[in-house]
């Protein structure tokens, strides 16, 4: 790897490019020979949706929202419209409320699957993560069932659902689910029981529960510590107060947990869409709304695959928004990555960051620099991955 | 845990309820205060410590152009429901005290709202730019009402010209 | 034909780089690599470094904080070297027109071969993209 010393001027342009997601984010890190010190995050991927959504009225803005991130797509446009339908002092009908819990839900399994074969590939194993996004791949379908496209379903709409479903969806629906549930069976055996797996994952990148909450974590990444704590659960939205489900915790706050957590999250997910089609009430999927919202303004919260998403709406009278504030999970979660990476071997660097299934996904780049030995590099993220394979054994 | 009008009572008499100028409820669960804007460390303080309100979900920041005020809204949550602080501050001075002693998850959310609105937070740590790109001028703040996106873009071609780079 | 236009129609290897997208084009250029769309089977390899690679695979309008290392990376793939634009952001801008941090485009800052439109585009698509370029690939004088 290319190494300069600190002060000079010249930085070694590597692109950022990995076989699994990303989204380009530079990292700073201050190592002392193998070991991390300190880490300093800088992103790459704003866009100016805030600003934008000033000029566009709210329908445009679900389209808008939606494409803030294109994994959790779903619950953008959720808590965008269920924001928009507060300030209008309006509720979906129930029908739409339990079809945006079962598209919701849909959307966590794929996106936790996602990311197991995401931190499968980053550990090296990728027969894992050709095999899980494989059995995705039967989610996909059931969305595009559903919606008519597999990413981006522009389902959700101010006052309800565009598109209903129907009992022969329903029934493909319950097909697919069972399909997942076997083939999750064999993927959770493989991460309790493989011991080269659990070598890398156990004990490293550790949290504890009074940093997670100092830090202001959320979703899996405060789960993972033990502490239990869901949007769906406290602060219910939608049909979320009449479903019963488990929120998933496990205490011991390392990568390994947060793999347990999101995979008994996949299977409560599964539960909650079976419990969601027997128990669906009859009705109209859409109520009519005004193009003029008065002025007012709400606060709006979803549990999104990673984490609680939080929006911030105000209107002023006209059908264009005053102010839209969006707050991303993995943003919260930030802070909380960095302590976990300090003290760590920069070996583990891939595992760690992507066990907190950031959406700014696994970085494109990283730099060092080691003040002892006075001297800087940059690696991307496919030659960190392999000095990290190397270092453990298996390039 | 406490429900929101007693978690609101109990921040009357401890900040005193002439500090609390204005409270709007929104049932179920999240209430807006509006609190004097030197009282917000203390404010914060005590919901940290006393209330168990730990959670900063965010800090959201709303240009008032026509009062020439900035608001900053503080959303804390105790894990059920969201007392949301709002501050007013002067648009002509815009400065405020950071929390990020009493909230270390705080630092990113200070920084932001100071590379979009130009209010600068005394104490936070962090001195480069975290979302705008490197080049951008230091005196463009895109969400303020009065940099419109043409303002904006005819800035950045200007400085393009000029050759700066990371624009 | 000659030895390095039959190795590029062959078995072209790509380069990966998002500039700023949602992920959504992204997760549809990583599905067709797995095994339902199986684009490996064309002989197509995600490469790690910009030096190994024929062909770029961009997605995402450009944002301005990566629009330099976006035009570096390129400037690092060796000759003959072709973009591809993957999604409507990357086309056009797509929903991000009239953004204040966003170029609307990859074509604003490299020069593309192929675009693949679509929101995100279906990864049958993303290979009919990549046959039009080999397609490209068989005319093209090198």
């Amino acid at each position: 790897m290319p190494e300069k010393e600190v002060g000079t001027a010249f930085e070694v342009p590597i692109g950022p490019q990995h076989p699994a997601l990303k989204e380009p984010i530079l990292l700073l890190f201050k190592v002392d020979g193998d070991t991390i010190i300190d880490v300093w995050p800088r992103i790459h991927t704003h866009r100016g949706i805030e600003k934008a959504t000033e000029s566009r009225n709210y329908i445009q803005n679900i389209y808008l929202c939606e494409r803030v991130c294109g994994i959790c797509s779903f619950i953008h446009t959720l808590v965008y419209t269920q924001g928009v339908e507060k300030l209008l002092d309006i509720e979906a009908p129930p029908r739409a409320q339990y079809i945006r819990v079962i598209v919701s839900e849909l959307e966590r399994i794929h996106s936790h699957t996602l990311w197991l074969g995401v931190a499968a590939h980053e550990l090296g194993f990728d027969t894992l993560f050709y095999y899980v996004w494989r059995d995705r791949e039967v989610v996909m379908d059931l969305l595009e069932l559903i919606s008519g496209n597999r990413v981006n379903y522009a389902i959700s709409t101010v006052g309800g659902v565009r598109r209903d479903i129907s009992p022969e969806v329903a029934d493909k629906i319950r097909k697919g689910l069972d399909i997942v549930e076997k083939r999750l069976n064999v993927y959770k055996g493989v991460v309790e029981k493989e011991p080269t797996l659990r070598e890398r994952v156990v004990d490293v990148g550790k949290l504890s529960p009074q940093d997670a909450i100092a830090l202001c974590a959320v979703g899996p990444t405060l789960r993972m510590t033990g502490v239990k704590r869901d949007v769906r659960a406290d602060d219910p939205y939608q049909a979320y107060d009449e479903i019963p489900f488990n929120v998933v915790t496990y205490p011991t706050g390392d990568v390994l947990s947060q793999i347990i957590v999101r995979v008994g999250e996949t299977y409560e997910a599964i539960n909650i869409i079976r419990y969601a089609l027997d128990h669906m009430p009859s009705g109209p999927i859409k109520v009519k709304v005004p193009w003029y919202i008065p002025p007012n303004e709400v606060i709006s919260r979803g549990e999104a695959p990673r984490g609680e998403l939080f929006y911030y709406l105000k209107s002023n009278g006209t059908e264009k928004p005053e102010r839209v504030k969006i707050r991303t999970p993995t943003l919260a979660n930030i802070p909380s990555v960095c302590k976990m990476l300090i003290g760590c071997h920069v070996a583990d660097i891939p595992i760690i960051f992507a066990g907190i299934d950031p959406c700014l996904s696994c970085t494109g780049r990283f730099a060092f620099v080691d003040e002892k030995k006075n001297k800087s590099w940059i690696w991307s993220n496919e030659e960190l991955r392999r000095y990290s394979l190397k270092w453990y054994g298996k390039a | 845990m406490v429900s929101l009008e007693e978690g609101v009572e109990k921040l009357k008499s401890y900040l005193g309820a002439g500090n609390i100028l204005d409270v709007k409820f929104q049932p179920p669960r999240n209430c807006f205060i509006l609190i004097r804007a030197d009282k917000l460390r203390d404010a914060v303080s005590y919901m940290v410590n006393e209330l168990d309100c730990k959670h900063l979900i965010t800090i959201s920041g709303v240009d008032l152009i026509k009062d020439n005020q900035f608001e900053l809204i503080y959303h804390l949550n105790d894990g059920i429901n969201t007392f949301s602080l709002r501050i007013r501050i002067p648009r002509d001075n815009p400065k405020m005290v950071s929390i990020v002693d009493i909230v270390p998850g705080a630092v990113f959310y200070e920084r932001e709202v100071y590379e979009l609105f130009g209010i600068t937070f005394e104490g936070n740590p962090r001195k480069e730019n975290f979302i705008l790109s490197d080049g951008w001028p230091v005196d463009v703040f895109p969400l303020r009402k009065d940099w419109t996106i043409e303002k904006i873009r005819e800035r950045l071609e200007e400085e393009r010209r000029r050759g700066v780079k990371g624009i | 034909m000659g030895l390095i236009k039959w190795a590029l129609t062959k078995s072209p290897w790509i380069l990966h780089f998002n500039t700023g997208a949602c992920n959504a084009c992204d997760i549809e250029v990583l599905a067709a690599l797995t095994p339902r769309y199986d684009v490996e089977r064309f002989g197509i390899l995600l490469k790690g470094s910009p030096r190994h690679a024929d062909v770029m695979v961009v997605t995402g309008s450009v944002t301005r904080q990566i629009r330099d290392r976006l035009f570096r990376v390129y400037e690092q793939m060796p000759e003959p070297k072709f973009v591809m634009a993957v999604g409507t952001c990357a086309t056009s801008g797509g929903v991000f027109q009239n953004c204040y941090h966003v170029y609307e485009g990859v074509d604003k800052v490299i020069p593309v071969d192929v675009y693949v439109p679509g929101c995100p585009p279906k990864p049958e698509a993303i290979i009919y993209g990549v046959v039009k370029l080999l397609e490209k690939l068989q005319k093209a004088k090198i």
